[in-house]
This record gives C-alpha cells, structure tokens and sequence, in this order.
C-alpha cells in the first residue's frame, strides 16, 4: 500500500494549533532568553559600564582580563567545590529521607515531608539574612559555648573567617534545597509497582537487595533528572553566598555568579561596574561549561561501549 | 466602597492631571507632588522634618521621599535614570562621576534658577568647574561643611570599667597609637572577655580602610586611604611605611585577642548597636551614627580623631572644594522643573543647613551654622571641635578643570580587599600586598590620564603633584 507522505508544511499546518498554544511561550523565551544572550554576546567587545551605549571597542580584550584574573579562576575553584561537596551530599541525603518518608507504616509522614520541604519556599535572601544575622548577633555567644565545651581552641568569625565561610554556605545550600530532591525522590519512588517489590519478597531478597536490585534500577531515570537539576541549581548559586558574605573575606566565598555580579553592578565601593567585562565572564564561563559537559558525555558514552563490548 | 464612590474616585483620578496642566505654571507647582530619593537613614528624621516644614510653606506640594539602602543607591538610581524613571530631585550617586551623569543627560542645569545671587550665599570658592558645574552650567551645590571625616568612639562604660579614667572621673581618651593599644588591652583584660578592646563591621566591605585611614593619616600618610599622595601625585601605601606600621599593629590587636571576634561578617550597623551594648570599647565610624546612637537612646561616649604616633598628628583630612560641593540634584526628566528646584532650594536654605547641624547630622555649608555654643548635644559639640581637623587641601581639577575628563578606572584588589586579605592572613606579605596595590593604582591613574590625553584633553600626570603642599596648613589651590 502506497502512503502519500504529507509535506513538513503540511503537518505543520496541521498542528497548527499546537504551535500558536506554543506561541507566547516561545516569544517570552525570544525576549527575555534569547535575546539577552545575543546582546549580551555583542557587550563582551566592549569596556561598557551600562550607561547609554557602548562605544568604546575592546575587541577580545575583556576574554583576555578574565582569563587572566586569579580571581575568576578562585570564584571558578568555589563554585566547582560548591557543587562537588552539596550535589552529592544532598542527593544522598535526599534519597534516604525519601525512602524513610515513602514507608507506608510511617506515622505523620506530611508532617515530616512539609518540615523538610519549608526551607525550599523560603527565599535564600531571607534564609540568608537570619543565618548571617544569627552569626553576627550571637557569634560570641556560640563561641564562648563552644569555648566552655573544650570544642574549640579561641574565637572564630563564622563568616568571616576564610577556613570556615565556605563551609557554612555549603552546609546551609545542602539544607536550604534539599527539600527538592527530597520530594523528587518520593515522586519517583511512589512511580515504582508495588508488585515488583512482592515478587523480590517471594524470590527471597531481604531490604538492602531490593533497594539494590529494583529501587536503584527503577529510579535510573528519575535519578538523571534529579542529578541533572541539583547541578544546574547548584552551578547557579548565587543569592546565599551574597547575602551571606558577599563572596568575602577577600575572594574566599566568591562563586562565578557573584563575581558576574560584582563586574556588572560595581561590587563594593565607588566601584564602576563594567558590563563588558561581566558579559565576558558571563560568555567564558558557559563555554566553560559546555566544553565539560561534552567531555562528561563523550566519558559516559565511552564507558558504557565499554561495559557494552564485556 | 459604593459603585457611585468608586466611580467619582476614578472620574476624579482621570481629569486631575488633565485639569491641573491648563493652569499656569506657578498653579501646577504649587499642586505637584516632587519624588525626592537619598540614602540619608541615619538623618530620616530630619529629611522627614524639612518635608513637612517644606510642605507647610509651600501649600499643595507634596515630597514623596524614598531613602534607599546606601550600597545599593548607585545601582538603582542608575536603573532608574536609564529607564527614565528618576525621581524630581535626589541625592547625586558616588557613581558614575558627576561628569558622567550629566553626560548622559540625567541631570537638569539648574542655572534658570541658580544665579549669581543664590550661589553667593554660599561663600567664595564653591562653584567651579568639574566640582558642580560642567560645560558651564551648575548642577548641585554645598551642602555639607568639612569636618573630620571619621572619628574614634570611645565608650564610657568601658572605659570607666577597665580603670581608663583621669583623676576628675572623665574617660581617659586615647590620643596616640599607643593609648589605643594599653586601652584595648585593658578593656578586654578587665571586662573578664566579655568585652573587647575594638570592633568594627566589614561585611560591607569598608570599615577596616576606616580605620586604616583614621591611623595612618594623624601618623602623617596624607593619601589615607582614598587619594593619592598629592606631594608625589601617586599611590604611596607601600612607599609611605606608616600605612605598613599600622597594619601590622592592627594584626597584634587581633593577635591579642582585643577586636571583637565577628567583626569581619558583621555589618556596620551591626557593629554600631553591638558598640552601644558594650560589646566593645573603641569603634571607628562617622558623625552618621550618632544619629542612630541618640535614637536608641547611647549617649554615654566620646570621641576622638586622628590618633598617631606621637600626642600631636602628622597629617589631617583634607577637602577639595570641587568634590565637596554636590549633595543634591534634579532630574532632567522632571515633569515639575520649578517645583523640584523649590525643594531642592529648601534642602539647601540656611535654616535647613542650622537645623541639620542642631540634629547633630553634620556640618553645614553655612560655616555661620557651625558654632559649637549652638549644639546641646555633647558629643556632637566634640565632633564640631574637630572640624580643625579637616584643612583645604589640594584640587587637582580645580587647578585644571581638563581633569574632570580623566576616568580612572578601579582596581580589583583594592585596598579594601587588601586589607581584609590581611586580616584575614589570606595575604602574608604586607609589603607585597601593598607594593602590588600601588602598582594596579598607579597604572590606572596613568593609563587613565594617558586615554584623556589621547582623546585631545590637555591633562598629564603632573596635574596630580603639588610640591608646595605642606600638609599641616590650608592650602589654596594657584590656578595653573
């Protein structure tokens, strides 16, 4: 039987409907995505501190600042160390706090998963103002704790101390989002058939070989999903590390964002802002990214040919 | 509210301004409503104050005030003036400069109305090109008169409570680097560790360069922390060893454990409430917050400026009258030209400068307003004695307007990040740190001045030197 293959214009038309519902979508995305980017793309050529229109021309310079700044590379070694410590300590975490909250027998289980969920739809500024608040306010009062319980050696400015500043941002981002994860694991592990844990019963698997066996399988690609979101939101950290320390003392908290930040809007100071230059950095930190996607995929796709060919 | 109401109300609301713009213009500016933005907090009550007084003599016009957060006021008011949005009159931004702000046309000239007259009131010396005026117009004036810019709070309690005191019972005030340091110890000895000798709140950024700047400068470092050395026309804080001197006595004051432990994530304000519950002794800030202080009712201190080495100072703070002779301005894009000047004209009237100086805020531009015998408030009257603290000094663009073309741009590190580098032993070598400091700072004044002169600006690096300055006398600035 001969089928007539319909013309691209002509399914297009067909679906046409689908496309004008996708519309406004896709103009919201022109303008607000889209078109920053590309103007962004042409300010990187320019020394441009925001006001009226650029004009003095820099061609490549501003790439070559950045490349050349130890503290991009300090703000590029922060933020990898954010997201290599909370990634996986709150996706491990998350998926252990779902498993417990997903137990059928588990008394006042809303209760507990709105507990771990509130941090989430707390703003991070707020969240961040009362931890600095706490700190500032009551630092002495922590540290003479401490200092009475033997568990600390002298005073330590929390935030202000370099050893320990970074610390406390990662500890409070793993508390502040794990609530996501956390749900998103529920979600996925309430996706799982009942019957696939029965039949590991009858077969004789005990706790341990059924998380191995069909938890760990079936939450493959929720899991991707999952690790794929908690690196984007934490290569995206931002609002707590300003509130909290403003990327200081001296560069010691410093996340790509927060240097963008500070080249675009002045930072401290009298300083002039210089958007040329944060759009460089802006541009050169995505290729960054993109380059370590690519040799993240092309290793994925290496092993598993490997694993294929045993 | 009634179907009827709610129509009235919107019929009301829809031919107001359409009534108000066919009558005269005097009639529309007597009915106009004048946004005014600053970031004037601590001072809210006498900004408050001069509104309704303003408001009560000019029958109809309204100020809608908008005080914003200080470190953010740039930013904003920039996004504003580019999305024309600006409000009637404001607090003129630290950045951009001045000459980049009427550049891009947000400033209005406020000539129509600023004549000969008005700026005489003033005094000599206060207009000039590349202060308040550009290309020939005016675009603000004085407001504030020139005291010590920053100032070392002492308190009494503590003070008191450590055995600081003179034999008739008054606080022992600390007048050299030494006095500060036997005071800091005994504080933080005597109090049992419940309090501490210093603190101060850098988690804006800034308040380790003040008291960087207060030290060095009685020591005889005439840059301090914001200028350059004008004697040499360059950065000197690796070249002038005070700066390295005090740095070093700042880091065996932490050694020592006599500043307060959080200083370096608290804020500013922060620290001035933690100063007021005896947190700790000694606080360096500004005349601002004793607003704030009275406010919360800490009256029980005293202050002193320029602590040195030896009982008499070195160096003073110095004011070029070009950069000290803008505080407010008026928005190009006005709708209400004649009633935002009536404002802007108030906020500078002599009873507003005598009322601010009464509110203990500051000093006034009216130098009539600043008689001591005037202030009931004790700690304000000090203040105003220290106002021989702060000399004429030199003006680089006074002597040649040509440098108001000069961008120089900022450099990262700056000393702020420097010293938090310091302090927080992130850097090691304080010669190092410093010596690459003057170098970043130097290079961008050069290449600053160098991209002027490139763009046909008649300006060198020597417009920056004054080698007659003898920085313990007034100075005045000899046209070129």
């Amino acid at each position: 039987m001969n089928v007539r293959r319909e013309s691209l214009a002509g399914r297009m038309w067909a679906a046409r409907w689908s496309y004008a519902y996708a519309l406004p979508m896709m103009a919201l995305l022109l303008v607000f995505i889209v078109y920053p980017i590309a103007a962004s793309l042409g300010y990187t050529l320019y020394k441009w501190n925001g006001i009226g229109d650029p004009s003095q021309y820099v061609g490549l310079d501003n790439f070559r600042r950045i490349i050349g700044d130890s503290i991009f590379w300090g703000a590029v070694k922060h933020t990898f160390l954010y997201v290599a410590i909370v990634v996986p300590v709150q996706l491990f975490l998350a998926l252990g706090l779902a498993l417990v909250l997903n137990q059928k027998k588990l008394k006042f289980a809303s209760f507990y998963r709105t507990v771990f969920f509130l941090p989430v739809v707390t703003s991070a500024a707020v969240v961040g103002v009362v931890i600095q608040l706490l700190f500032s306010n009551f630092g002495d009062v922590i540290n003479n704790l401490l200092l009475d319980l033997h568990l600390i050696g002298g005073y330590i400015d929390w935030l202000g101390d370099p050893r320990f500043a970074m610390g406390i941002i990662i500890v409070v981002g793993i508390w502040h989002t794990l609530g996501y994860n956390l749900i998103y694991f529920l979600a996925g592990l309430q996706t799982i058939p009942e019957e696939l844990y029965e039949a590991a019963r009858l077969d004789g698997a005990g706790r341990v070989a059924m998380f191995r066996y069909v938890t760990v399988p079936m939450l493959r690609s929720v899991g991707v999903v999952i690790l794929l979101l908690a690196l984007v939101g934490s290569f995206q950290v931002f609002d707590m590390v300003q509130v909290l320390t403003n990327g200081g003392p001296f560069f010691a908290t410093e996340v790509v964002n927060t240097y963008i930040y500070h080249l675009a809007f002045g930072g401290t100071g009298d300083v002039d802002p210089d958007v040329g230059l944060a759009s460089a950095a802006s541009f050169f930190y995505g290729i960054l990214l993109i380059a370590l996607s690519v040799v993240q995929v092309l290793v994925i796709r290496s092993l598993a040919r490997r694993r294929a060919a045993k | 509210m009634q179907r009827r109401t709610l129509i009235k109300a919107a019929v009301a609301a829809a031919f107001t301004p359409a009534l108000a713009a066919c009558g005269s213009d005097d009639k529309a500016a007597a009915g106009s409503q004048i946004t005014s933005w600053d970031w004037l907090v601590s001072q809210a009550d006498w900004m408050d104050q001069e509104i309704k007084l303003f408001q009560a003599a000019h029958g109809g016009n309204t100020v809608k005030k908008t005080t914003q957060v200080t470190d953010k006021y740039p930013d904003l008011f920039a996004l504003a003036a580019r999305s024309g949005t600006a409000p009637d009159v404001f607090q003129i931004a630290r950045t951009p400069t001045l000459q980049e702000q009427v550049s891009s046309g947000w400033l209005l000239p406020l000539d129509k109305w600023a004549n000969e007259s008005w700026k005489s009131k003033f005094g000599p010396g206060w207009f000039g090109e590349g202060g308040n005026t550009f290309g020939g117009k005016t675009y603000s004036a004085p407001f504030t008169g020139a005291g010590s810019n920053l100032q070392l709070y002492c308190h009494h309690g503590l003070f008191k409570q450590a055995g600081l005191v003179n034999a008739d019972g008054t606080p022992q005030l600390p007048k050299t680097w030494d006095d500060v340091t036997r005071a800091a110890e005994a504080i933080t000895n005597k109090t049992g560790g419940k309090s501490f000798g210093l603190g101060f709140g850098n988690s804006q950024g800034g308040a380790l360069a003040w008291l960087t700047e207060i030290f060095t400068r009685g020591a005889g470092a005439v840059g301090g922390t914001n200028n350059l050395d004008y004697r040499v026309g360059k950065w000197t804080y690796s070249t002038d060893r005070n700066y390295a001197d005090f740095i070093g006595l700042l880091l065996d004051w932490k050694r020592r454990g006599f500043i307060f432990p959080t200083a370096m994530s608290a804020s500013d304000e922060q620290a001035r409430a933690f100063f007021a519950q005896g947190k700790f002794g000694m606080i360096v800030n500004g005349v601002w917050s004793q607003a704030a202080w009275k406010e919360s009712k800490f009256t029980d201190y005293s202050l002193v400026t320029l602590p040195s080495p030896t009982a008499t100072p070195q160096g003073y703070f110095y004011y070029g009258q070009g950069s000290s002779a803008r505080m407010f301005g008026i928005s190009a894009k006005t709708a209400n030209p004649d009633a935002a000047f009536a404002w802007l004209d108030w906020l500078y009237s002599k009873e507003a400068g005598q009322r601010w100086v009464k509110a203990g805020l500051g000093l006034s531009a009216y130098p009539e307003n600043n008689d001591p015998s005037l202030v009931d408030f004790a700690p304000f009257a000090q203040y105003v004695a220290t106002s021989t603290t702060n000399l004429p000094g030199p003006d680089p663009t006074l002597r040649n307007p040509e440098l108001a073309k000069v961008k120089v741009d900022a450099v990262k590190p700056d000393i702020n990040d420097v010293l938090a580098g310091l302090y927080t032993s992130q850097l090691k070598d304080v010669a190092g740190a410093l010596s690459e400091l003057d170098g970043r700072l130097n290079k961008a004044q050069e290449d600053g001045v160098a991209a002027a002169a490139k763009a046909g600006a008649k300006v060198s690096m020597a417009d920056f030197v004054f080698a007659d300055w003898d920085p313990r006398k007034p100075y005045a600035v000899k046209p070129a």
